[in-house]
């Protein structure tokens, strides 16, 4: 699960606003919904990159317009060095092929009518091209034998199976193309917790066995780190902090990553007295109505003035560029700092004070 | 004892036949305790909750056997209107979805004041003003103000912290919270985590804890029960499930948790699936997914061993898996 050669994705300056009109008959535009709001990343071949952040935030936008099943307002998505999201007709719906989305909600997202065969060789009627049409039946079987479904359950329907097994069908569905990107949207947070272990391991095995590379979007900070190799911390449509996993799990300096870090319950009880925790005061702002210059400056207990007036950039900030090491690595944050919010595993470290933020800043 | 459930029995009838949702459970919560009672969809949690609360959907659920020993009186012998006037007043709930809880066409102000003007005859006015008191309590900003707003104008922490503040406005002795943080960012949770911690010792109360989250019960409980298929396979002091448990269930559960010195590595995984709750597999209920299986645990029925005093756990090889867990 190691990045090499060139990206295989490559995003830039990704936006995409949902306008907001009044009026029936003469529509007024009056605002936008800032879903994304310059997003930029690369995904290398064969890599996992992990999309974090609270509901509202933009990861799911980010998905479907990888998958391009929205446009966006500005920005580029490359595969393979070309600009998929000015293709149109043929040359989109071959490049559709190559990143293939597995949803959140298997039991949503899979049609209550169709066999479980039907639905996992769908991909093949719309892209007829991909298996010719008397192989498609044994390259279904095939398929839920990769996904540990017992292939003789082709003529079944969705509600005959449990959620981790719907969720199989669904990442079968995916895998039907070949796909070389898997984009994949909380795809385990609707599963029972004893069945959450299987689809990961699955994901995992998936990865090796076809090369795949993922962009693996969830809320949940401890699976995601155990498949991610670079973790993208997301607030309010745009990324504040992303590196590779160590580095933001163990060295964050973007507040916000500190403060979701540490609000992570670990499933340790000795760590109760041990771990430091940071309250976030108030709620997150609605993306129609962002806050100037940093976007999480409301909610910050170290805004100052230049916060509200700088928009600060993603990358390596200054105090940190020198020195290198796990804490140099981008982070939009005009004061950032290192500060360990996680407790290390072994018990006796320092003890960390409670730290408590309370108020909800200006604005 | 607060509250105490005696081998309580809860049947629902289905087109498949009869589910057994809770087949023998006891558990007990003293004032100023947390219990987390610890499960996966169809465990029986949470119905076990509801019959405690007396809001189990009859038909199609049947309490078929127990004892509810609140404070030392038995609910299940009590008459509808005696019930429905410890709602609220003496134990209350706390939902899991705020949003479908919370009535859309009311002004929250309105539904807190309720509570009031039901329970302790207070005058509208008089409603009015713990409302907005309610409110504030929960830090919710510009109480005064927002007391005439409804539901969906609020954030879904916010919708929570409002049922909080629902749940406690009488101080009850019992809380039962349902999932209550599985709808909300973690950044949020913790917030509202951190609220029910302040307000429970404030009151003292019992809260019993419903969840599937390791982390949630790790972070607030004082004791664990850990249900499978309508029966409590493990319970035990925090602590010392965490350091060794007694049950494989518990061992699998906790083993699935992406640690750090396995990243990269395959996650241990339970086989299987969670049975359906009319074919209970005979025998121990989690035998076809254990891996420490035997003939005897296909046949027979484990009861709760005695661990230690303060513990029990439902395997026949208790004593290995504590041997082998020991971390």
């Amino acid at each position: 699960m190691t990045a090499n050669g060139e990206p295989i994705l490559e995003v830039e300056g990704l936006v995409k606003h949902y306008p907001l009109t009044r009026g029936v008959l003469f529509k007024k535009q009056i605002g936008a919904v800032r879903a994304v709001d310059g997003v930029d990343f690369a995904l290398g071949r064969g890599e996992t990159l992990g999309i974090v952040g609270e509901s509202g935030c933009g990861k799911s936008t980010v998905a479907r317009l990888l998958c391009s099943l929205e446009r966006p307002t500005a920005g580029s998505v490359r595969f393979k060095g070309e600009d998929i999201t000015r293709l149109s007709g043929r040359a989109l719906k071959a490049v559709r092929r190559n990143i293939q989305m597995v949803f959140q909600d298997p039991y949503t997202s899979l049609n209550p009518r169709m066999t479980v065969g039907d639905i996992v060789g769908e991909p093949y009627e719309i892209h007829p091209e991909a298996a010719p049409k008397g192989d498609r039946r044994r390259r279904v079987r095939e398929l839920l034998d990769v996904v540990g479904l017992d292939p003789d359950y082709v003529n079944r329907y969705p509600h005959q199976f449990s959620g981790g097994q719907r969720q199989r069908i669904g990442i079968a569905r995916g895998l039907a193309l070949r796909p070389e990107v898997i984009v994949a949207d909380e795809p385990v947070s609707a599963l029972d917790v004893s069945v959450q272990a299987q689809v990961i391991n699955l994901l995992a095995r998936l990865q090796t066995e076809f090369d795949l590379s993922y962009v693996f979007i969830a809320h949940d900070l401890s699976i995601v780190r155990h498949i991610s190799d670079r973790i993208a911390v997301m607030y309010l449509g745009r990324i504040v902090e992303t590196g590779r996993d160590a580095e933001i799990y163990d060295h964050p300096t973007h507040p916000y990553t500190q403060a979701l870090l540490s609000a992570v319950p670990v499933p340790d009880p000795d760590a109760r007295e041990r771990r430091e925790r940071i309250i976030l005061g108030g709620d997150v702002p609605s993306p129609t109505d962002i806050p100037s210059g940093c976007r999480f400056r409301t909610r910050c207990w170290k805004a100052r003035e230049r916060c509200a007036l700088e928009v600060p950039a993603l990358a390596v900030p200054d105090v940190f560029r020198e020195g290198g090491g796990p804490a140099a690595h981008d982070s939009a944050c005009h004061f950032a700092e290192e500060r360990r919010v996680v407790p290390p595993e072994d018990p006796g470290g320092p003890e960390a004070p409670q730290a408590t933020v309370n108020g909800n800043g200006p604005g | 004892m607060l509250l105490e459930v005696r081998d309580l029995h809860v049947e629902f009838r289905t087109r498949d036949g009869i589910a057994r949702a809770v087949d023998g459970v006891s558990y007990a919560v003293d004032a100023g305790q947390t219990l987390a009672v610890l499960g996966e969809s169809g465990s029986g949690k949470s119905v076990t909750a509801q019959a405690v609360m007396g809001i189990l959907d009859t038909p199609p659920g049947r309490i078929t056997g127990g004892e509810i020993l609140f404070q030392g009186r038995d609910l299940l012998g009590l008459r509808e209107e005696e019930r429905r006037r410890l709602r609220g007043d003496k134990m209350a709930m706390i939902f899991q979805d705020a949003l479908s809880a919370l009535n859309p066409v009311l002004p929250v102000g309105d539904q807190l004041g309720e509570l009031f003007v039901v329970h302790r005859g207070a005058s509208r006015r008089e409603a009015r003003a713990r409302a907005v008191e309610l409110m504030d309590r929960v830090r919710i900003p510009g109480a005064a103000q927002r007391v005439r707003d409804y539901p969906h104008q609020f954030s879904g922490g916010m919708r929570q912290r409002i049922m909080i503040a629902a749940a406690l406005a009488l101080e009850p002795a019992l809380v039962i919270a349902d999932e209550p943080t599985t709808a909300l960012d973690v950044t949020v949770q913790a917030q509202v985590m951190d609220l029910l911690a302040e307000l429970q010792r404030e009151y003292r109360m019992g809260l019993v804890l419903i969840t599937h989250d390791l982390g949630v019960v790790a972070d607030v409980a004082d004791r664990i029960a850990v249900m499978y298929a309508g029966r409590i396979v493990e319970s035990a002091p925090v602590h010392d499930i965490y350091k060794a448990p007694a049950h494989p269930y518990t061992r699998g559960l906790l083993d699935s948790i992406p640690r750090l010195d396995l990243k990269g590595r395959e996650l241990y995984a339970i086989k299987g699936l969670p049975p359906n709750l009319t074919r209970v597999p005979p025998g121990c209920a989690f035998h076809p997914r254990c891996p420490m299986a035997r003939d005897v645990c296909r046949t027979e029925v484990p009861p709760l061993y005695e661990v230690s005093e303060a513990r029990g756990s439902a395997c026949h090889f208790w004593r290995e898996c504590l041997d082998d867990g020991e971390r």
